[in-house]
């Protein structure tokens, strides 16, 4: 273009008061039909999840989400999940094959130098809305809430976010609070903890609170990098303890099991988090990259990084496949332990959950999404592969334990498949 | 801990300071409008994802203020 | 040690925010004594000169296919265009896309009736310091800017048209 005219009249720089907008940030696009009418998404997502020889998971989500000329959106989603299958008690290998019954009346069984394991099944059902109101030019308010229910956990939370757009939407500041009352009611009763299973008479449903606070700024950095970086406090307090969950007695040198008690978590925990996340658009590419690193006063520290690649295979068709790469690790908490020497004294706490342990996982999967051609909508297919492993080469035991595969591998595939249609 | 405090204070002073003074034009904000660029352009698999490792690992924490809500086995 | 360290990133995040460009606006100065920047830019059919719309009222528009509530004002835009028009009102639409593909796909779905002028590398909405997408700008007879709008919003349309009206009745 050429700019005709005096430098006098060519720019009006720092004279003109020009107020910000409140539309569109540039992470935040607002859709809306040209003639002004409410725009709406439905987004469907459905989960197949399989670990081996242990839990099975399909998980199905509908979401609806309307959004407002004004900015304004509502979105409410309904998900059900349906678990079968089997997870490891905490137990040790015995030395021989075991069967013991769990306070909820399952049966627990395990060969010989095999991790035991509890079968279970439940349904899940959980519903959250959503409210997000863009006001006074440079802000966005977000008001959530959610319910979920299933055999013996009940949950009610809440949150608000509130969000301002700074000089000229190139940082944003979001800061957010969040209460969750959850209510554990164990299959068979509550167990006291560190015990036989005895159940507590009279105890009804257990209590559970969580307080969560956020806080992050993001910043568009060059027109084609933005980045953020979020710290969040969550505090727990109540019945934290797994009821399904046991620890193993050994003999002090055999190393056989010789009975078990349940587990006993704290009644309080504090988590604290900072992630950074970071968006680069390349030629037509765009990566994903973040890292997490976490902290409790369970003694728990994780450190969790995230890299994913889209590739736009054909962007006039809108193919793209995004291969994904997650890696995790995280320190034990104070209290984990494989097992006890039988006759020795008990602490306070202790789990033998393994994921309280040191544990690390690997992600390794990828995303394609596409379009039908003639019809409306986008459909996103992911197969993920995720191995969690641990490491037992310290672990507390004595005798034939020392043999056994304390911590074996985790190998869980996960399909979910996407819909998104905009009416 | 500190290690990440660190790394956290480096960031943001590249945040806050020298990326400034090169302010992104609103006009040149077309590759950072597309959906993909959204710091969670997935919203939809990053909730599948935070239930599947929020089950299965000892720690959880991300960007929502969200509490938990699953006795996942 | 940890709850204190982590109020410190806190700060730093809230200072931070107020470390950024100088902002663009400064009060003081009335809107209407500013001549408003002049262009030459390609349109659909030739050259869109400014110093040619002289004696127009003129409402200029910055925006880009990329911007939704910019797609969402193009309605709004073809009413006052239809409305106005033949009162002396030009409606001069600047796209901003970096890719003129981008911007035909756009308006091979929304054909505009009013003008469409293109500046891919953005040095008039430079020069009119465009803050936001959209902005728009009316501008009097004598190139003089009347008004300027940051943003599209619905519920102040009315306002907007109310100083078209005024501007053409003059």
């Amino acid at each position: 273009m050429q700019l005709a005219g005096p430098p006098r009249t060519s720019s009006v720089r720092s004279r003109l008061r020009v107020a910000a907008c409140l539309l569109l940030a540039s992470g935040v696009p607002v859709l809306a039909h040209a003639d002004g009418a409410p725009i709406n998404t439905l987004d469907v997502t459905t989960l197949l999840y399989g670990e081996k020889d242990r839990a099975r998971v399909i998980e199905p989500n509908v979401r609806v989400t309307r959004i407002y000329p004004d900015g304004q959106s509502f979105s409410g989603q309904l998900g059900i999940d349906v678990i079968t299958g089997a997870s490891p008690s905490g137990a040790l290998p015995s030395g021989s094959v075991q069967t013991t019954t769990t306070p909820s009346g399952n049966r627990t069984s395990s060969e010989q130098g095999a991790t035991p394991l509890t079968s279970f099944q439940d349904l899940r059902v959980s519903f959250d809305g959503d409210w997000t109101r863009p006001f006074l030019r440079a802000f966005t308010s977000t008001l959530g809430l959610r319910v979920s229910r299933e055999k013996d956990y009940r949950s009610v939370g809440a949150n608000a976010k509130l969000s301002v757009d700074l000089m000229n939407k190139l940082t944003i500041l979001t800061g957010g609070l969040g209460f969750n009352h959850d209510q554990v009611d164990p299959v068979g009763g509550t167990h006291g903890g560190l015990g036989d299973g005895t159940v507590i008479p009279g105890r009804g449903v257990n209590p559970k609170e969580v307080h969560t606070a956020v806080l992050g700024v993001s910043r568009i950095i060059t027109r084609r990098w933005i980045m953020a970086v979020n710290g969040s406090r969550t505090s727990e307090g109540g019945y934290l303890t797994d009821p399904y969950k046991v620890i193993s007695l050994m003999d002090g040198e055999s190393g056989l099991t010789v009975g078990q008690v349940t587990e006993q978590r704290p009644s309080t925990r504090v988590r604290k988090d900072i992630l950074t996340t970071a968006a680069y658009h390349l030629e037509e590419d765009v990566i994903h990259a973040s890292y997490r690193y976490y902290w409790d006063d369970w003694g728990v520290k994780s450190s969790t990084a995230d890299v994913k690649y889209r590739s736009e295979v054909d962007p006039d068709a809108h193919v793209y496949v995004e291969p994904h790469l997650r890696y995790y690790t995280q320190t034990p908490a104070d209290f984990f332990t494989f097992g006890f020497v039988q006759g020795a004294a008990l602490p306070a706490y202790a789990t033998s959950d393994y994921r309280l342990g040191p544990l690390r996982s690997v992600t390794l999967g990828a995303t394609v999404g596409f379009e039908l051609s003639g019809y409306p909508g986008e459909w996103t297919v992911r197969a993920e592969y995720i191995r969690q492993y641990g490491d037992a080469s310290k672990a507390n035991v004595t005798g034939v334990q020392k043999q056994f595969e304390l911590f074996p591998a985790v190998n869980i595939g996960t399909v979910v498949i996407g819909y998104s249609l905009d009416f | 801990m500190r290690i990440a405090g660190v790394a956290l204070l480096v960031a943001l002073a590249g945040l806050s300071t020298g990326c400034a003074a090169t302010a992104v034009k609103p006009w040149d904000r077309d590759l950072l409008a597309k959906k993909q660029m959204r710091l969670i352009h997935q919203p939809m698999l990053n909730a599948v994802d935070d239930h599947v490792y929020f089950s299965k690992e000892g720690s959880t924490g991300g960007m929502d203020a969200g509490g938990g809500g699953c006795g996942c086995n | 040690m940890h709850s204190r360290l982590f109020l410190l990133p806190i700060t730093v995040l809230l200072a931070s925010l107020f470390i950024g460009p100088p902002n663009a606006s400064a009060g003081g100065v009335g809107a209407d004594t500013l001549a408003a920047p002049r262009f030459a830019l390609p349109g659909l059919h030739g050259l869109v000169v400014s110093d040619s719309l002289r004696g127009k009222v003129v409402y200029v528009d910055f925006w880009a296919s990329w911007c939704e509530p910019c797609r969402r004002s193009f309605p709004w835009l073809k009413a006052m265009h239809e409305k106005y028009g033949s009162k002396g009102l030009v409606v001069v639409a600047i796209n901003l896309d970096k890719e003129r593909r981008a911007a035909d796909d756009f308006l091979k779905k929304f054909t505009p009736p009013f003008t469409i002028a293109f500046d891919p590398e953005g040095k008039s909405a430079e020069a009119f310091d465009v803050s936001t997408m959209p902005s728009s700008f009316l501008i009097n007879p004598t190139g003089m800017i009347l008004s300027t709008h940051a943003g599209f919003d619905l519920k102040r349309t009315g306002e907007i048209e109310a100083e078209i009206q005024g501007a053409c009745s003059k």
